[in-house]
């Protein structure tokens, strides 16, 4: 037991700092391959964090230390969301507690920080791509709230071991309202991780930047810790995807299993739906995540309607 | 008497010796550390009782004869009413050192904060509705002393005017009450009445509150009010509203059933999502935290329905979470309000306007007010590790625990709930992205920005205070919330421990959470700190950053304004003046009329007036008319008399 929980936080750790690179590596790898290129390396974000970790970093001006602080509070919040987030099930029990609403306020700092740096420096782009991202904001902490209010019903707990422990259970799936919240979960992954139809993390045009506008000013080891943080951003919300929405086997070693075979698979989704949709109008996005929140509203009443066990 | 009774009385002395003293004009200054020195010795009182001292004077009692005392729940209040009084009173110190008439303004602080601690302390109906009417009063007058212009006086109008009105609700409530002996602890009987006294106090109260829809005074008055008062008013009188709400609703009345705890679920959610939405779209800093009080208010009052709701539900447990939650945010709104009032209020005395698109820059220039400000303003958005984000996470956790506990209607009202609570705290930030960028941040926009010194220590210190407060509130909530739980119905068993362990939730770990954030930035930071190359201008496509160019407040939220387009009706007018072919002139006006204004106040207003006009007719002037109507009024009596109906 004791060995599984090390386990669990060295995945924890090691897994949400070495490994998540990784993933946006796998997406475009796969993107690729789907659109007939031979496509960059999975590593290939590897080598652009060792590439920004040598460069000197450019100063605009006239600036505060909270431009400085911003991609430190970013990628601090982050690692400590790492920490929030069970693996398999099983966390080793950080001081950092293990609530899912707490993981909201950490994403909510993070993204406090960037766009007040936007504001420090003061550039158009910078301040567009803030204010795009904190108005999708605000339909995306509603869905994901009604989402983890979903997934609660079974355990009555927000405990993510808890939801964790119950989402493991096949029981859950004759559940509707598990499936509704799978699916707005699923939109709140693609607009929280900044991919096709709400961003486009490709993207080159400062105009149609979200999440990218805020870090046009960057650059060496500060864009690094961006880089990473958009990284561990997807290992998050990929994790929590396995660890909320996957049945599984109850040992932790077949769970651990299921956890290393499910991350490539939410990859090629997530490559799947980058070549098939277009980006679409950011004002359009809101209607787009409240249909997740209306599905979710339904799960709801479905749970209630068969009997609320 | 017991010791904290002489505390709290020689506190109360002081306070009033300062209020005269103020009125001599020479010694203000000394005034207002004598009314200073009172109200922390009240505080104190308050405290103590709050922590399991023995209860001051007398109980609640009914009957006319006055009588005062200090129970639990008025000992919280007492100490938020302390927290925030005693540096708003230090402030004025040297705010109001160039302000005209600082003696008079100094008196009227000092009754205002005796008023307030009279409403606390009240134990009887006519003493409570004395103070009540006190407390609407004197922000009046001290607004009037400070301004005299015409725009002030007919906003303090509105205020009187929608307080007095709303006001009805709370008289008509309480004397129910005291007539029915619902005070000295009887228990009201008959559905009717107390749903009666329910909707009265919910108007009543709600509107002193500045809950939607009955808000509008609030982010006129506000705004008016010297710093000190503006913080006490937003900080503390409002919440004085909340105060006696609880007590009609949890004590009085009780138990209220199920609809009144779904009522304050409605009315808190719309307060807090339409208060932040207008919030963002405002101009003037005053004003748009005018708006964030009412949102915060709604937060509030969403707890408060909360745990009627538990409580209705039979969850004695989650009734006493959630009224935890809502008082542990009264006390973290008054906190990080106060702060931001009284630096907004020192961005004011140093760069004249506080209009948001014409400041810019002042971090740099006033690092210890700009500072607190960020801190206060990262606070009100519901950030870790700030005290904002404890209260606001108990908050979103008794609400979702509604929808995960309740019968099918009850829980999609807490999940409705819960979805808007969500959308309030991204809203927040939105907002205090905004104002901190615009207020602190980039280049400043005018020369008195650029030009603008630090405030002397007396301003400064007050803020350092209060950001401190949000710190440690932030950090140790879980040294306050078992104590506050114990206030409220139902009872639930929390461990004093400086984070907050809920049932049913994994935990906020608050210390472990600002250390480890502490750290790992710090961390983060010194990694990154060693390269550093040659400062360049931000990338604007190759140009220069231009003046002309920068973000305003109205640009930065057009994309929330789009989106909710059909909801806010924003207003837009576009001239273009031509000659020959060649523009010459290009004038954009484009606004968010405040709709609870335009489509309801402004009917009703208007529909009074025309009643008003009908009814004058009545009073012609002439003698004979009022002959008839004396006759008309005996032959009436007489008929009543004849059919029965008087004997």
């Amino acid at each position: 037991m004791i060995g599984a929980k090390v386990i669990a936080g060295v995945v924890q750790v090691l897994g949400g700092v070495g490994l998540s690179p990784l993933i946006p590596g796998l997406v475009q790898h796969f993107k690729a391959r789907l659109q007939g290129r031979p496509g960059p390396s999975p590593l290939q974000p590897y080598r652009e964090l060792r590439r920004l970790w040598r460069k000197s970093a450019v100063s605009p001006y006239p600036r505060t230390p909270i431009y400085e602080l911003a991609p430190p509070i970013v990628a601090g919040s982050l690692l400590l969301a790492l920490l929030l987030v069970p693996v398999a099930g099983r966390s080793p029990g950080w001081p950092v507690g293990h609530d899912a609403l707490v993981l909201v306020g950490l994403f909510a700092l993070g993204r406090f920080a960037i766009t007040l740096a936007a504001w420090d420096t003061g550039g158009g782009f910078g301040l567009m791509g803030a204010s795009r991202d904190l108005t999708l904001a605000v339909s995306v902490e509603a869905v994901l709230l009604l989402v983890l209010l979903v997934v609660a019903l079974p355990s009555g707990s927000t405990d993510l071991l808890a939801l964790s422990a119950s989402a493991a259970r096949a029981r859950v799936w004759g559940e509707p309202a598990h499936w509704a919240a799978a699916l707005a979960f699923a939109l709140v992954i693609l607009a929280e991780t900044g991919r096709q139809p709400v961003d486009n993390p490709d993207t080159h045009l400062e105009l149609t930047m979200i999440h990218e506008g805020p870090l046009l000013e960057y650059a060496g080891r500060e864009l690094a810790y961006l880089h990473w943080s958009a990284a561990a951003r997807h290992w998050i919300m990929l994790v929590l995807a396995t660890e909320l929405f996957v049945p599984q086997p109850a040992p932790f070693a077949a769970r651990l299993a299921v956890l290393a075979v499910s991350l490539p698979v939410w990859c090629v989704l997530l490559a799947l739906v980058e070549t098939t949709q277009a980006k679409m109008r950011v004002l359009r996005v809101p209607m787009f995540l409240g249909a997740g929140g209306a599905v979710c509203l339904l799960g709801l009443a479905s749970w209630f309607a068969g009997g609320g066990s | 008497m017991s010791v904290m009774g002489i505390v709290c009385a020689a506190g109360v002395a002081a306070l009033a010796c300062g209020a005269v003293l103020g009125l001599t004009g020479r010694w203000w200054r000394l005034a207002l550390a004598v009314q200073a020195a009172g109200m922390a010795a009240v505080g104190a009182a308050g405290a103590a009782v709050l922590f399991g001292a023995r209860a001051i004077g007398q109980g609640f009692r009914n009957g006319f004869s006055p009588a005062l005392g200090v129970d639990r729940l008025s000992g919280f209040f007492l100490m938020v009413l302390a927290l925030i009084a005693v540096p708003a009173l230090m402030y004025a110190r040297d705010a109001l050192r160039d302000a005209p008439r600082a003696g008079v303004t100094c008196m009227l602080s000092g009754a205002f904060c005796l008023a307030l601690v009279g409403l606390v302390a009240a134990r009887d109906v006519t003493t409570f509705l004395g103070f009540w009417e006190l407390m609407t009063l004197l922000p009046a007058t001290v607004i009037l002393v400070v301004r005299s212009d015409e725009h002030a006086r007919k906003d303090v109008f509105a205020y009187l005017a929608i307080t007095h009105l709303g006001g009805i609700g709370v008289w008509a409530s309480m004397l129910v009450l005291a007539d029915h002996g619902a005070l000295g602890g009887m228990p009201l009987h008959g559905a009717g009445l107390r749903a009666l006294v329910a909707v009265a106090a919910i108007i009543g109260f709600g509107t002193k509150a500045g809950a939607m829809p009955l808000h509008s005074w609030l982010p006129r008055a506000h705004p008016l009010a010297p710093a000190h008062v503006s913080a006490l008013m937003s900080g503390v009188m409002i919440k004085l509203a909340l105060y006696g709400l609880v007590r009609v609703l949890f004590e009085w009345d009780a138990p209220a059933p199920l609809w009144v705890g779904l009522a304050l679920l409605g009315v808190g959610a719309l307060s807090a999502v339409g208060g932040v939405l207008y919030a963002l779209f405002q101009h003037d800093l005053k004003r748009l935290l005018a708006f964030h009080s009412i949102e915060n208010v709604g937060i509030i009052i969403l707890g408060l329905g909360a745990s009627l709701v538990f409580a209705s539900l039979g969850q004695p447990q989650w009734s006493a979470i959630a009224f935890a939650a809502a008082l542990l945010h009264t006390l973290n709104h008054a906190v990080f309000k106060a702060l931001l009032f009284l630096a907004a209020g020192s961005f004011a005395s140093v760069v004249g306007s506080l209009e948001l698109d014409r400041l810019g820059g002042l971090l740099r220039r006033m690092p210890w007010t700009g500072g607190a400000f960020a801190l206060g303003a990262m606070a009100i958005a519901g950030l870790p590790p700030l005290n904002g984000f404890a209260s606001e996470w108990m908050t979103l956790q008794a609400l979702l625990h509604v929808a995960v506990r309740g019968s099918f209607g009850v829980s999609l009202a807490g999940a409705i709930a819960t979805a808007a609570l969500a959308a309030t705290a991204a809203l927040a930030v939105f907002c205090f992205v905004k104002v901190i960028g615009l207020v602190l941040l980039g280049a400043p926009r005018r020369a008195q920005c650029a030009a603008a010194q630090e405030t002397p220590v007396g301003m400064r210190g007050p803020l350092v205070f209060l950001a401190g407060l949000c710190v440690l509130l932030g950090v140790a909530p879980g040294l306050l919330v078992p104590t506050l739980a114990r206030l409220g119905p139902g009872s639930a068993r929390l461990a004093v421990r400086p984070g907050v362990y809920l049932p049913g939730t994994g935990g906020l770990p608050t210390l472990a959470l600002a250390l480890g954030l502490v750290i790992v930035v710090g961390g983060l930071w010194g990694g990154a700190r060693s390269r550093r190359a040659a400062p360049t201008p931000a990338w604007a496509c190759g140009q220069l950053v231009e003046p002309g160019l920068r973000w305003t407040s109205s640009g930065f939220t057009k994309p929330v304004r789009l989106i909710l387009e059909s909801v806010l009706r924003p207003t837009r007018e576009l001239t273009v003046r031509t000659q020959g072919g060649v523009v010459q002139e290009v004038l954009y006006d484009a606004a968010v009329p405040h709709l609870f204004d335009t489509l309801i106040y402004e009917p009703v207003t208007a529909a009074a007036l025309r009643g008003a006009a009908v009814i004058r007719r009545l009073q012609s002037g002439s003698l004979r008319t009022y002959l008839i109507y004396l006759l008309g009024l005996l032959v009436l009596l007489l008929a009543l008399v004849r059919v029965g109906v008087l004997t």
